[in-house]
């Protein structure tokens, strides 16, 4: 039997059982579970132990913004200890590592700026040194307009989105750091409508999400080849299981739930600003329902705790990308038009959340606040640079705005 | 059982060492595993050797991953010196357990740069990591890099060689012989590396990227290598009719075989010229002797610009017919795989983009018509009963619509072309929208597969819709 009747099968078992013991089907999201779950995760971020992860920073922002989803509050002495564990993974020559002591990487980076927004405080923002952390995204871009992941690393598409994600957020973005992003963004797309890692290879969810939220950030995602990337998200929402999968002809997993879903609110603001006059007020372009239905039904450890499949195991990337995902696909619109479809009980209802940056709009619209207030550092790059750039706050500031207007 | 810090340094330094006798024991290790195994029970090495496959007993993982972690990170912090041979053992001891420990592959960067390891160390430890962790995105990075050192030095040796043109002749030759065969090598063996990773994991996105790059970068406008790959890759794809990836990568074959066999004006073959260099496997190698060697080169080796365009349409048309065909046999023979007509539209896709680029161009020779290929316009006068082969059947007994008769849309050569009627050469009907159109009714007509007729009636919502809108 083939992979994909396996699962098919398991996700058939999972639905009948359900029915069977609930007459009238009532998901419910295990709310105090995955609160204690969680809550153990966090005790041991800011241990002082050397750990195997190069991911610390990851597993903070996956954490946090699972619990801020949840509407569970931080305590602030683990909000404190976090930022202080983050300040240690800071490297001296700007950006962040993915443990005290490492080398700087775009992915821990973007991930640690985030669990900073999150946590919010002063003391979170300040621990960010910008003009550091602008060296560091200049010393990892490259002539052709992608960056590469760390100095001597390789290139892929997610680096545009982290930096672009950290720069906006911290007030650090010049036009001239994303000179020639865009069209290397664009070119990424392929024929399928998705974007690739690389150019040239195969259309994939997680960059294709990088890439399209790269580009809102900076405005250009009118360039894109919106109908055909629609197209090709729209067909990996899986009929049966209801969730998405990464690629064509590829098994459903409970992250996709983000990293494809996600896309659609990028689509349907990007269309609505080209002036589609057909787009809906109340939903998304994808099957909200099916998708809650399978996060809250096949993707929850009971324990605490979600998952790729039925019969993998928990972790907390899984917990963060389903958590996401059930978020998106509750809450359509802004604080304008907003409208609700939550599948089961009201107490299913998650916080929504930024479909660019992935962390509560109020958080977002809190940081930029506090940065936009801050003047864009100098780079030693630029020959008499000040004045020069002005900070690029069209695209951050209005994408965020939009939300919040 | 708690375990003394003591005890853990003896058993962790028993471990590494019996690792690294493993390897000087047998060179021709070619798998590695974890043996189930949640107790040590008698006092023996937890290192298995059978044959020429390497396991360590799950046990001690637990031990040795976090000691021999942390002993690298201390060397890092310089707070533990390590001397070389050490540094080796234990890198080689933490990628087997751990190939994403991106350090220990930096560790490995440095000793490779000051000569202590050789570059071919690293590709077989990536090997056999990949044997166990065939996506493991640092194996694949660090492979790309130890390559991209090889490529350098050959590139230099070539450089260098080009400095003292004025000696002997024969010596250079030979050298150069031996550097292309040790690239041709280093290909080969990389087709293959990409190839056992593929199937250990179904759509190993990391592996067919690496495959991409390698022709890349190593075998850049190699129209042999890209026809050897897309032949070789037919039998690997109908075996995965479902890998997304494998049909990808024909994808990217095709797409590059047309660029480059379109791309050579009134050619000859394109010998490796040594200004060139040679970090990228030459054409008909060794080069400089290509040029009597073709190796079955296909069409192009005539002289004269005109024959040669035609060829070149001919060849191209030759490609895309196979790859519809190859197509139109899987979906037939595996109903209900979303990949088969995912890489039916691409193809179709790469065709239609080809022929509305090529229709100018095509023109220009007195030599054949490009009429467009959902253009209803007739206008077609006199049509050569020969200029149609196989069209009366496709695979598996199914009618082609395109009769000689139909004139929507048709390649048509000139039929007063004598040179070419001499020759006889029959082309294949080309793929149009009419001929997929019908292809569709006909596996519609034919199937009760409801993922099949999902499909189907996708395809020709897309031809509809997608293409159908373009013209």
């Amino acid at each position: 039997m083939s992979f994909e009747k396996k699962v098919e099968q398991s996700i058939q078992e999972v639905m009948s059982v359900y029915k069977q013991i609930h007459s009238l089907p009532q998901p419910t999201l295990l709310r105090e579970q995955h609160y204690q779950y969680l809550k153990k995760g966090l005790r041991h971020l800011s241990d002082a132990y050397e750990c195997l992860d190069a991911s610390r920073p990851w597993l903070c922002f996956w954490i946090l913004h699972s619990l801020e989803l949840l509407q569970e509050p931080i305590p602030a002495a683990v909000a404190s200890d976090v930022c202080q564990f983050l300040a240690r993974c800071q490297s001296p020559t700007g950006g962040f590592a993915g443990g005290p002591g490492q080398h700087a990487h775009l992915a821990p980076t973007y991930a640690a700026v985030n669990a900073l927004c999150i946590i919010g405080t002063d003391e979170a923002y300040n621990v960010i040194d910008r003009e550091k952390l602008l060296d560091f995204l200049w010393s990892v871009k490259q002539p052709d307009g992608s960056f590469v992941m760390h100095v001597g690393g390789e290139v892929d598409v997610r680096s545009a989105y982290c930096a672009a994600s950290v720069a906006s957020l911290t007030n650090i973005l010049t036009p001239k750091l994303f000179e020639n992003t865009t069209n290397w963004i664009l070119s990424c797309q392929n024929w399928e409508g998705g974007l690739s890692g690389v150019p040239g290879l195969e259309a994939h969810g997680g960059y294709t999400f990088c890439g399209t939220a790269a580009l809102v950030i900076l405005g250009k995602e009118h360039m894109l080849d919106l109908k055909a990337l629609l197209r090709w998200v729209v067909s990996r929402q899986m009929r049966f299981e209801g969730g998405f999968q990464g690629r064509c002809n590829k098994l459903v997993d409970g992250c996709y739930s983000f990293w494809q879903a996600g896309l659609l609110p990028l689509l349907h603001r990007a269309l609505y600003k080209e002036g589609e006059s057909e787009l809906s007020q109340q939903r998304w372009m994808f099957e909200q329902q099916a998708l809650q239905e399978y996060i809250l039904l096949c993707c929850q450890n009971p324990t605490g705790g979600l998952l790729d499949k039925p019969g993998k195991s928990r972790d907390f990337y899984h917990t963060c990308y389903c958590l996401s995902g059930l978020s998106i696909a509750q809450h359509f619109g802004n604080m304008d038009n907003h409208y609700e479809v939550i599948l089961g009980k009201e107490e299913n209802r998650l916080a929504p959340t930024h479909p660019v940056y992935n962390i509560c709009p109020e958080k977002v619209a809190q940081a930029l606040q506090h940065f936009l207030r801050m003047p864009v550092p100098e780079v030693s790059r630029q020959p008499g640079g000040s004045g020069e750039d002005r900070p690029s706050d069209a695209a951050a500031a209005s994408s965020s705005a939009d939300l919040q207007s | 059982m708690a375990e003394s810090e003591e005890e853990v340094d003896v058993l962790v330094q028993r471990v590494v060492k019996d690792i690294a006798n493993a390897f000087k024991k047998n060179p021709s290790i070619d798998e590695i595993g974890v043996i189930p195994c949640p107790e040590a029970r008698y006092n023996r090495s937890p290192i298995v050797l059978v044959e020429n496959k390497l396991g360590v007993e799950s046990w001690c993982v637990k031990f040795l991953l976090p000691y021999v972690h942390n002993k690298l990170l201390l060397y890092r912090q310089r707070k533990h010196w390590l001397d070389r041979e050490a540094l080796v053992d234990i890198t080689c001891t933490l990628l087997l357990l751990n190939p994403d420990f991106t350090t220990a592959w930096n560790v490995r960067k440095e000793l490779l740069q000051c000569g202590v390891l050789n570059p071919e160390k690293d590709l077989y430890l990536g090997k056999l990591a990949l044997t166990k962790f065939p996506k493991s995105p640092e194996t694949w990075i660090h492979r790309r890099w130890v390559l991209q050192q090889v490529l350098n030095q050959v590139s230099t040796l070539d450089h260098n060689k080009n400095q003292q043109q004025a000696e002997a002749v024969q010596a250079d030759a030979e050298r150069n012989e031996q550097l292309s065969d040790r690239l041709a090598r280093t290909l080969r063996q990389e087709m293959k590396v990409c190839s056992d990773a593929a199937g250990r994991y179904p759509s190993n996105y990391n592996a067919w990227s690496h495959r991409i790059w390698v022709l890349q970068h190593m075998a850049r406008g190699n129209v042999k290598v890209l026809h050897d790959e897309l032949s070789s890759m037919r039998v690997w794809v109908s075996m995965h009719v479902s890998d997304h990836s494998g049909f990808h990568y024909r994808q990217f074959l095709l797409k590059e075989l047309i660029a480059e066999i379109c791309k050579r004006p009134a050619h000859t073959s394109t010998s490796c010229s040594p200004q060139r260099g040679c970090s990228t496997v030459p054409e008909g190698s060794p080069c400089p002797h290509s040029r009597s060697h073709s190796n079955g080169e296909p069409s192009g080796q005539e002289a004269g610009g005109e024959e040669d365009s035609h060829a070149d349409f001919t060849t191209v048309l030759q490609l895309f017919h196979q790859e519809m065909d190859l197509c139109s046999d899987l979906i037939q023979s595996f109903p209900g795989h979303e990949t088969l007509w995912s890489h039916r539209r691409h193809v179709f896709y790469l065709w239609d983009q080809w022929v509305r680029e090529h229709q100018h161009s095509c023109s220009r020779g007195s030599d054949c018509k490009l009429i467009h290929l959902t253009d209803p316009d007739p206008g077609v006068p006199e049509i050569s009963s020969q200029s149609c082969a196989g069209q009366g059947h496709g695979v598996n007994g199914q009618k082609h619509a395109s009769e000689p008769m139909e004139v929507d849309g048709l390649f048509l050569p000139d039929p007063h072309n004598s040179k070419r009627l001499k020759r006889g050469v029959l082309l294949p009907c080309p793929p149009t929208l009419p001929t997929e159109l019908s292809f569709v009714s006909s596996v519609l007509g034919g199937c009760c597969n409801t993922e099949q007729r999902h499909f189907a009636l996708a395809y020709r919502k897309w031809l509809d819709t997608v293409i159908g809108l373009q013209s």
